[in-house]
């Protein structure tokens, strides 16, 4: 157990029990399976079969993409919408969709299939080698300058999302990166974090529930990072959220996060 | 001695506009060698050896010459404190950075050292030049690591501590499994000792090509990339460092290494006064180390040749920039040894071959995919495991071939199943020769993604730093420049050539080289 010593006033908030519909709606494809590899003659991509269906989930590209490949060794929850389609590397597509490699190890989930001159990837923006000199999901030359956000003024709400089960992870840094930013220019403002966890509703109608102590460690931590980065607000606050949200399929996986408030 | 140009306050393009032009002319000289082999320096810097450095020199190693550029010009060495024994064990900075060594510290050099002295050199300190303190000092077996592998001991406080000394609540426990040294049980030494301490053994890191190890212009944020946890800072200017330096990156800034191994290494009772420190950064800021000339491939500074080699071109590079890719590369090297005309003269058309093989052991690092697996902040940022990458992927750094940033990874040298050791069986006279410790990660924390919760490890890495499960076995890759000078590789000298080296990565990774891609990449290597 982490303690962040006498900064912080913690508020808790009584679990309660999720409320959940019976099922997700039918182009809802929630599920625990292993991640299958199926190499391509570029770069590889990312299956899982679920009730006898195999499920098209993304490519391997670079840290500029959305889509994070999961893990082999490690089972994975999928939260993904059929798309109407044509298949992908045999898969059904899903998009969007989200992954979560499951914290624990699990041997079986060990398949790496092999190229196939059936199975392209011709939308791929890199190779699995060297890049052209950017990375697959930056602007490329010539097209323009991006456009810059406008700057932030007031109180700002920043939010991370986490895998299931998960707390703060490498892809996190952009995030804290930007809370720091803003809250560093703002002197010592007040910071509050509140951290939540989720539940998804699965497409054979169980529900999967986060650990009953994660909001309490995800707000913990997140306001310890920030401390660790050298923030100094005047005044850190931390709450967290035990109950369930209501959880009906779709869109589930916005209930894992921290939300962090930094008010000048 | 100190050029005063660069301690004159001038502003810095007018300063790399001189580094441009003090590389340029060393590359002038390089080039005036001509195919034959250069006289080589006097190969062992003893401290307070009172000799002149020169602006450029070179030192015989196995492989050919490798090349010393110091762009501030010749150093006379008397009174400078990297090279005078400042410390109370007559050690200098330059006992285990060795110029012919690429700045850091071969195992034949060792070898050497020890047959030339009868094991009196400074270099078989009782500190960490023996398996540990406690043992004799006279006996070659309590050098053994040192001897054998090149490796120094280096013991720090369990649990970790923070800089400012405060305890750091690991996520794990620490057991001795194996303790062959006898420092990891020993009751003054060791973990149980009334100062717990642990005792790790790792080889000494090149200092030279510095401005690269440095550079923070990429890839750095408050926040590491690898894991999102804050990154370390300079004490002195609080600006973001890349925590590249060390093999656990403990250390933020060559400053704050310069005082720490003051202290240990050299034994100094006090740290080093401002200014001191001052001349041993210049001095580590401003020195080159590349292969200059190879056996077989001749001069590989000359004019029109492959642009990455040889120290000037290091000196002249930029920072920060990331190499994997097609328009910077990670060792630009070009074409002109890709295809070569062949004369008849034996002599020519072998190095003609030789150095096509390099071209080809360049495209072997460059574009060789295999699948990348359980690598620790690797797999785990975000690129899925595995992943179908080349070296390049991980040793990115242009002209370094280092992460652009918070190199740290587990690629399995020091944990198990991957990490080398003798096999133990009946019949064997040989022994283990590391240390072996039980990690084992709290049960309320996530299990390591890969490794579990249960970890057997040679040399825990940066988890003796940070306490973090996830960090244990990660080592800062290093430079690949000089290699042909400072074998054996990796942080535990468990690869005694470079094909030990390349032998491991295809064990580790089923890369499934052919042996023309292993003499290929080997030959690239040794040109580096």
């Amino acid at each position: 157990m982490h303690t962040l010593g006498s900064l912080f006033a913690v508020a808790l908030t009584c679990a309660a029990a999720a409320g959940a519909a019976e099922k997700p709606a039918a182009t809802q494809r929630n599920f625990v399976s292993c991640p299958i590899v199926r190499d391509t003659a570029t770069v590889p991509c990312w299956l899982a079969e679920h009730d006898g269906e195999l499920y098209y989930l993304g490519i391997q590209t670079d840290v500029s993409a959305d889509f994070h490949p999961p893990f082999l060794g490690h089972r994975v929850l999928v939260e993904g919408a059929l798309k109407d389609a044509p298949r992908i590397c045999g898969g059904l597509v899903l998009e969007p969709v989200k992954v979560s490699p499951l914290a624990e190890l699990d041997g079986t989930c060990n398949t790496i299939l092999p190229a196939e001159d059936r199975y392209t990837v011709p939308f791929a923006p890199r190779p699995p080698g060297p890049s052209g000199g950017r990375l697959a999901f930056d602007p490329a030359p010539g097209a323009g300058p991006r456009t810059a956000p406008p700057p932030l003024e007031g109180p700002q709400e920043f939010v991370l999302y986490y895998d299931f089960d998960m707390l703060v992870g490498g892809r996190h840094s952009a995030v804290l990166s930007r809370i720091y930013d803003y809250a560093s220019k703002q002197g010592a403002p007040h910071i509050v974090v509140t951290a939540y966890r989720g539940a998804t509703l699965l497409s054979d109608g169980t529900l999967l529930v986060e650990r009953d102590d994660l909001p309490q460690l995800r707000a913990r931590e997140v306001a310890k990072l920030l401390q660790g980065a050298g923030l100094a607000p005047s005044a850190m606050l931390i709450d967290f959220v035990n109950e369930l949200p209501t959880a009906d399929g779709d869109g589930d996986w916005q209930a894992r996060r921290a939300v962090v408030r930094v008010e000048p | 001695m100190r050029s005063p140009l660069l301690y004159t306050p001038i502003a810095n393009d007018k300063r790399r506009a001189f580094i441009a032009a003090a590389a340029a002319l060393a590359a002038a000289a390089f080039a005036a060698h001509s195919a034959e082999k250069p006289d080589a320096g006097a190969q062992w810097w003893p401290p307070g050896a009172g000799r002149t450095l020169p602006a450029s020199t070179s030192y015989d190693n196995e492989h050919g010459q490798l090349g010393i550029l110091n762009t501030a010009g010749a150093i006379d060495t008397r009174g400078h404190p990297f090279f005078e024994p400042i410390g109370t064990n007559g050690r200098a900075c330059v006992t285990c950075h060795q110029p012919a060594d690429a700045m850091s510290l071969a195992v034949d050099s060792i070898r050497a050292r020890w047959e030339e002295t009868g094991g009196r050199d400074p270099l078989f300190a009782a500190v960490d030049g023996q398996n540990c303190p406690h043992l004799p000092s006279d006996a070659r077996a309590s050098h053994s690591l040192l001897l054998d592998r090149g490796l120094i001991r280096v013991f720090l406080p369990w649990p970790p501590q923070r800089r400012d000394g405060s305890a750091i609540e690991p996520e794990f426990t620490l057991e001795v499994v194996r303790d062959p040294t006898g420092c990891n049980t020993h009751a003054e030494h060791g973990l149980t000792s009334p100062r717990p301490m642990v005792s790790v053994y790792r080889r000494p890191r090149p200092v030279a090509n510095l401005k690269y190890v440095t550079a923070a212009e990429f890839g750095v944020g408050p926040f590491s990339l690898k894991d999102a946890q804050p990154a370390a800072r300079d004490p002195a200017t609080r600006k973001l460092v890349n925590m590249n330096m060390m093999a656990d990156a403990r250390e933020p800034t060559l400053t704050t290494q310069a005082v720490s191994a003051a202290l240990t290494h050299l034994a100094m009772p006090a740290a080093p006064a401002a200014a001191v420190l001052e001349r041993i950064v210049s001095f580590e800021s401003q020195v080159y180390a590349a292969q200059s000339w190879h056996a077989q491939a001749g001069d590989l500074t000359a004019p029109g040749g492959p642009p990455a080699l040889g120290p000037a071109a290091l000196a002249a590079g930029r920072t920060s920039v990331l190499g994997n890719n097609t328009t910077a590369y990670v060792f630009p090297i070009g074409d002109v040894w890709r295809s070569l005309p062949r004369t008849g003269d034996a002599p020519h058309d072998a190095e003609s071959a030789f150095r096509e093989s390099v071209a080809r052991g360049h495209d072997v690092f460059f574009l060789r995919t295999f699948w990348i697996k359980d690598a620790m902040h690797l797999n785990s940022v975000g690129l899925g495991n595995p992943v179908k990458r080349t070296c390049s992927t991980c040793h990115g750094m242009h002209m370094t071939g280092m992460d652009t940033a918070n190199g740290w990874m587990d690629i399995g040298t020091t944990n198990l199943p991957w990490a080398t050791e003798t096999p133990v069986s009946p019949w064997a006279e040989k022994q283990p020769e590391m240390p072996l410790f039980k990690i084992t990660c709290d049960k309320a924390d996530a299990p390591h993604p890969f490794l579990g919760r249960v970890i057997y490890t040679q040399d825990p890495g940066r988890a003796l730093i940070t306490g973090r499960c996830n960090d244990v076995g990660t080592i800062v890759m290093q430079q690949f420049r000089g290699l042909a000078a400072r074998a054996p590789y990796f942080s535990n000298g468990s690869a005694r050539t470079l094909r030990e080296l390349i032998d491991f990565y295809d064990r580790r990774f089923n890369i499934q080289y052919s042996d023309d891609e292993k003499q290929d990449l080997g030959n690239f290597l040794s040109t580096l």
